[in-house]
C-alpha cells in the first residue's frame, strides 16, 4: 500500500458487466469521476453487448465462460502470463492467499483468474459489490493499489445467508467501505469492521429530470398507485398486492402499475388473480426513463414495500417528483423516506398496516399533502443530487 | 378388448416423479404393456412388461436413437415415417431433436399415449393422426396458474384441449379449471392419486420435546411457505414453544432471509431433500403436517401424512377439500392467511390425545377407503378403456 496517490488517481472499478442504462448509480459514478479528470478503468466479468459505452477503458476481468476450447485457450494464455509476464505479482498473490488459509488448488486458480488485473496501473481498486471480492481479496495489495468495496444491499444482507462467513477474509483486510445508508454501516460494524473505514454515500438521481413541473395530478375517482422495481421477491410485491386487495374490499377504486420485469411475474399475476385484483393491476414491463417520469406524473401514491432494500433510487425519483411515498422499513428505506416528513414508513411484511397507512395518506388534507410533497422534493434536490455524490466520491478517494 | 394394451406413459424424463412411477408400476401389474419414452436420467430395474425406449442426454445416444428408428421406420413403415416427417417439418423448430423424441413412439405405436404435462400438448398432438389415443393428465401448475399468467399458453390449451381423447384430472377442482380451456366434461375422469397404505402402517412415532410442525415439498412459491413463516412469527409472539421443519427448501434464499429477518432461526429449520424413509419418519414424528400451498390438485404428501396418522392442516387450495373434511379427518384454512394458520396451529397444540386420535384415525380411514393404489390403477385403466372403446 505504498503507492503515492496523485491528485487525479486512476480508479479501477470492478463490476459483473458494463452497467446498463438503468443502473444509474454506476453510470453516474463513472461519468462523474471522468468529468472530474479521474482516469477510470472498468473491470467486468462479462463483456456482452452493452447499451451505452461508459467514458472509460473496459477490461475483461474473467474469461472462463463459453466453450471448453475457449476456456482452455484463455487459461493457457493466463498461465503463460503468470509465468513469463507477471511472475512476481503471481507469486505474491499465491503467497497472500495461502497466508489467508486458502487451499493450494484455489490459490493456483486465483493466480490464473486474476491475471487481467496485473497489467493495469491503478491507485484504487474499487469493487462494486461485496460478492465481487470473492477470491480477489489480495489482488489490490499485489498490484500496489488501495482497495475499496461498495456494499449495495443484497450483497450485505442476502449473500452471507447463502454463503456463511463469506466475508471473513475481506473484513480482515485494511480497506475502505462504501455503504448507502446508516443501517448498512451499523450492520458492517456488527462484523467488527472499523467504523472509520466506512463511508456513507447515498445514491443520487437526476433531480433536474425528475422534477415536478409537469405533474398532472389525477383528480378522478380512480387512485393511481405505482411501484418501479424488478419483479423480485425482495421487493415485497405480494405483500403490496395483499394490502391493495384489503383496500379494494373497503371499496377503494384504484389502478396499481408495476414498472419492471423479472422472474416473479407468474407468481405476481397469480397473486393478483387469487386476491381478486387482477383487473386493477397493470404489469407494465420495462419502461424508458421518460416513460417512468410520465407514469410518475400521473401517480397519486408511490409504494415501495420491499422486504430487503439497500436504499432505492426509484423512491428518490418519486420524491423528487413530489409524490406521496409509502415505503417499508427495510434497511435503507427508512433513511430514504423520513417518516411523516417526506413520506411514510410502514413496518415491513404487514399488509394490514400498509393498507391502513395508504388510507390515512389519501384522507390527509391537501395542505398536509402539499407540505410532505414540498419537503420530499426539497430534500431530494438538496441531499441526493448528482454533484453531491460526485464530490463525496472524490473525497472518498482522497482519503 | 381382450388383447394386451400398449400404454405409453410420457413425462419427458425417466424415472419420473414418485407418483407417476407408482402409476407406471401399477398399470404394468394389470398385465398391460407399459412403454416409457423420453430422456433417461438413470437406469431403473423395471418389471418385464415395462419397456424403456429412451435416449440419454448426450449427442451420441441421441444420434444412435435417431439412426436406429430412422432405419426401422424406413424399412418397415416408410409411409408413416414420411407422414410424420411432414408434420415435424411444419410444426417443429428443431427437426432433429423432434425426430429423436417422436420416432420411437411412432415405431412402438402404443394404443394410448398418456401425456403427464399439459404444456407439452401441442408437441404431442400428432399421435392422434396415427390412431394413437391421446390422454392428458391435468396436474398442478400447468393448469392451475401458468395459463393465467401466460396468455399464449391459455390460447394453446384452447386450441388443443378439444382434440384430446381423454383427460385424467387429479381432482375435481382441477377438472373444473380445465373446462375453462375447452376440455369436454364427458372426456374428463377424476382419478385420485393413491398409495399402498401397508407401506405406511409400521412407522413408530417418537414424541418430540416441543410442538412439532413439518412441511415437505419442492422449493417453489406456490407452496406458500412465506405464509407459514409469517404464521410462525405469530406463534412465537404468542409464547408457544415449537419447531417447524420444511424439507426441500434449504437453498431457497427468500425463505432463508424470511426466517432470519423475523428472528426465527431457533424455531424453523429449512432442510434439504431427504430420502423417502426419513421423510416418512419425520412426518410420523410431527404433531402437525402443514400444507400452506396457494394451489394444489391433491397434494400427494398429504395422503402420506394421513396414512402416517399425523394431523394435517391444509389450505383450502384447489382439490384439498376433496380429501380433507374440515375438523373430521384434518383441518382446512383459507389460502394466504397467516393469522388463521397460526390460530389453527395453536388449537391443535392444545388438543388432547383422544381428539387427536379421533382425527388421525378418520384420516387413515379416508386414505384406506378412497386413495389407494388399487383404486388409482383401476380408475386409470377405466379411463384408457373408455378412450379405446370406439376402436
Amino acid at each position: 500500500m505504498s503507492r503515492k496517490i496523485t491528485n487525479k488517481p486512476t480508479i479501477g472499478i470492478v463490476l459483473i458487466s458494463v452497467p446498463s442504462y438503468s443502473e444509474t448509480f454506476f453510470q453516474n459514478k463513472i461519468k462523474g469521476l471522468s468529468q472530474n479528470g479521474f482516469n477510470v478503468i472498468l473491470f467486468v466479468d462479462y463483456l456482452k453487448n452493452f447499451e451505452t459505452r461508459p467514458p472509460c477503458k473496459i477490461i475483461r476481468a474473467s474469461n472462463y465462460d463459453g466453450s471448453k476450447l475457449n476456456r482452455l485457450l484463455n487459461a493457457s494464455k493466463a498461465i503463460l502470463s503468470a509465468i513469463f509476464i507477471n511472475p512476481i505479482k503471481s507469486f505474491k498473490l499465491f503467497k497472500l492467499d495461502r497466508k489467508d488459509g486458502l487451499p493450494f488448488k484455489l490459490c493456483l486458480k486465483n493466480v490464473i483468474r486474476n491475471q487481467p488485473f496485473f497489467k493495469a496501473h491503478i491507485d484504487w481498486l474499487h469493487f462494486g459489490f461485496g460478492t465481487l471480492t470473492f477470491n480477489r481479496e489480495n489482488v489490490a495489495e499485489v498490484i500496489n493499489a488501495k482497495m475499496a468495496v461498495s456494499f449495495r444491499g443484497f450483497d450485505l444482507y442476502l449473500s452471507p445467508l447463502k454463503h456463511h462467513d463469506c466475508y471473513a477474509t475481506l473484513f480482515d483486510k485494511n480497506i475502505r467501505y462504501h455503504v448507502l445508508c446508516n443501517e448498512m454501516k451499523t450492520t458492517l460494524k456488527t462484523y467488527h469492521v472499523n467504523e472509520e473505514k466506512i463511508r456513507i454515500i447515498p445514491p443520487a438521481i437526476d433531480v433536474d429530470f425528475f422534477n415536478s413541473s409537469a405533474v398532472k395530478r389525477n383528480e378522478s375517482e380512480i387512485i393511481n398507485f405505482t411501484t418501479v422495481s424488478r419483479l423480485h421477491w425482495k421487493k415485497g410485491l405480494v405483500y403490496t398486492l395483499e394490502a391493495l386487495a384489503i383496500l379494494k374490499n373497503k371499496g377503494l377504486n384504484f389502478k396499481f402499475t408495476i414498472i419492471g420485469t423479472g422472474e416473479e411475474q407468474e407468481r405476481l399475476v397469480f397473486a393478483a388473480y387469487q386476491l381478486g385484483i387482477l383487473d386493477d393491476v397493470i404489469f407494465a414491463g420495462k419502461y424508458s426513463k421518460e416513460q417512468v417520469k410520465d407514469q410518475l406524473e400521473q401517480t397519486n401514491v408511490y409504494i415501495q414495500y420491499s422486504t430487503q432494500e439497500g436504499f432505492c433510487n426509484a423512491v428518490l425519483e418519486a420524491q423528487s417528483m413530489g409524490l406521496l411515498c409509502v415505503v417499508s422499513n427495510a434497511e435503507g428505506l427508512s433513511e430514504n423516506v423520513l417518516h411523516d416528513q417526506t413520506g411514510w414508513v410502514v413496518q415491513k411484511r404487514n399488509p394490514l398496516a400498509l393498507a391502513d397507512r395508504i388510507l390515512k395518506v389519501l384522507e390527509l388534507s391537501e395542505d398536509k399533502k402539499s407540505n410532505v410533497r414540498d419537503r420530499a422534493r426539497m430534500r431530494a434536490k438538496n441531499e441526493f443530487n448528482l454533484s453531491i455524490q460526485e464530490t463525496s466520491f472524490i473525497e472518498f478517494y482522497k482519503s | 378388448m381382450n388383447r394386451k394394451l400398449k400404454i405409453a406413459v410420457y413425462s419427458g424424463e425417466i424415472p419420473s416423479t414418485t407418483f407417476i412411477e407408482r402409476l407406471i408400476k401399477g398399470i404394468a401389474k394389470t398385465g398391460s404393456a407399459v412403454y416409457l419414452f423420453g430422456a433417461k436420467k438413470k437406469s431403473i430395474a423395471y418389471t418385464d412388461n415395462i419397456s424403456v425406449v429412451a435416449y440419454k442426454h448426450n449427442k451420441f445416444s441421441k444420434l444412435f436413437t435417431l439412426i436406429k428408428y430412422s432405419v426401422l421406420l424406413f424399412l418397415f413403415r416408410n409411409n408413416d415415417k414420411k407422414k410424420l416427417d411432414q408434420i415435424i417439418a411444419s410444426t417443429s423448430n428443431n427437426l432433429v431433436y423432434s425426430k429423436v423424441k417422436f420416432y420411437p413412439v411412432l415405431w412402438v405405436k402404443p394404443d394410448v399415449f398418456h401425456l403427464q404435462w399439459a404444456k407439452a400438448l401441442r408437441e404431442w398432438s400428432w399421435v392422434r393422426q396415427f390412431g394413437i389415443k391421446l390422454v392428458l393428465s391435468l396436474r398442478g401448475a400447468h393448469i392451475n396458474y401458468s395459463p393465467i399468467a401466460n396468455h399464449d399458453l391459455a390460447e394453446m390449451y384452447n386450441t388443443y384441449f378439444p382434440k384430446v381423447d381423454g383427460f385424467h384430472a387429479v381432482s375435481n377442482a382441477i377438472a373444473k379449471e380445465a373446462l375453462k380451456y375447452g376440455a369436454e366434461l364427458s372426456k374428463i375422469q377424476t382419478v385420485y392419486s393413491g398409495l399402498d397404505i401397508n407401506n405406511f402402517s409400521e412407522i413408530k412415532k417418537t414424541k418430540q420435546p416441543v410442538f412439532n410442525i413439518v412441511s415437505v415439498g419442492r422449493s417453489h412459491w406456490v407452496k406458500g411457505y412465506s405464509y407459514a413463516i409469517d404464521a410462525c412469527k405469530i406463534l412465537k409472539d404468542s409464547g408457544l414453544e415449537f419447531k417447524y421443519t420444511v424439507v426441500g427448501v434449504s437453498k431457497n434464499i427468500e425463505l432463508v432471509h424470511h426466517v432470519h429477518d423475523l428472528k426465527l432461526t431457533h424455531n424453523i429449520s429449512l432442510v434439504d431433500k431427504q430420502p423417502f424413509e426419513q421423510i416418512k419418519q419425520l412426518i410420523a414424528n410431527a404433531d402437525v403436517f402443514l400444507l400452506p400451498s396457494l394451489k394444489e390438485g391433491v397434494a400427494n404428501v398429504v395422503l402420506e401424512a394421513m396414512a402416517l396418522r399425523t394431523i394435517v392442516i391444509s389450505t383450502d387450495c384447489g382439490g384439498m377439500s376433496e380429501l380433507i373434511d374440515n375438523e373430521r379427518n384434518g383441518y382446512l384454512i383459507p389460502i394466504r392467511n397467516a393469522v388463521q394458520m397460526a390460530e389453527k396451529l395453536m388449537v391443535i397444540s392444545n388438543l388432547d390425545s383422544q381428539n387427536k386420535n379421533k382425527i388421525t384415525d378418520q384420516a387413515y380411514r379416508t386414505i384406506n377407503e378412497k386413495f389407494t393404489s388399487d383404486q388409482m390403477i383401476a380408475g386409470m385403466i377405466d379411463l384408457y378403456n373408455s378412450v379405446l372403446k370406439d376402436t
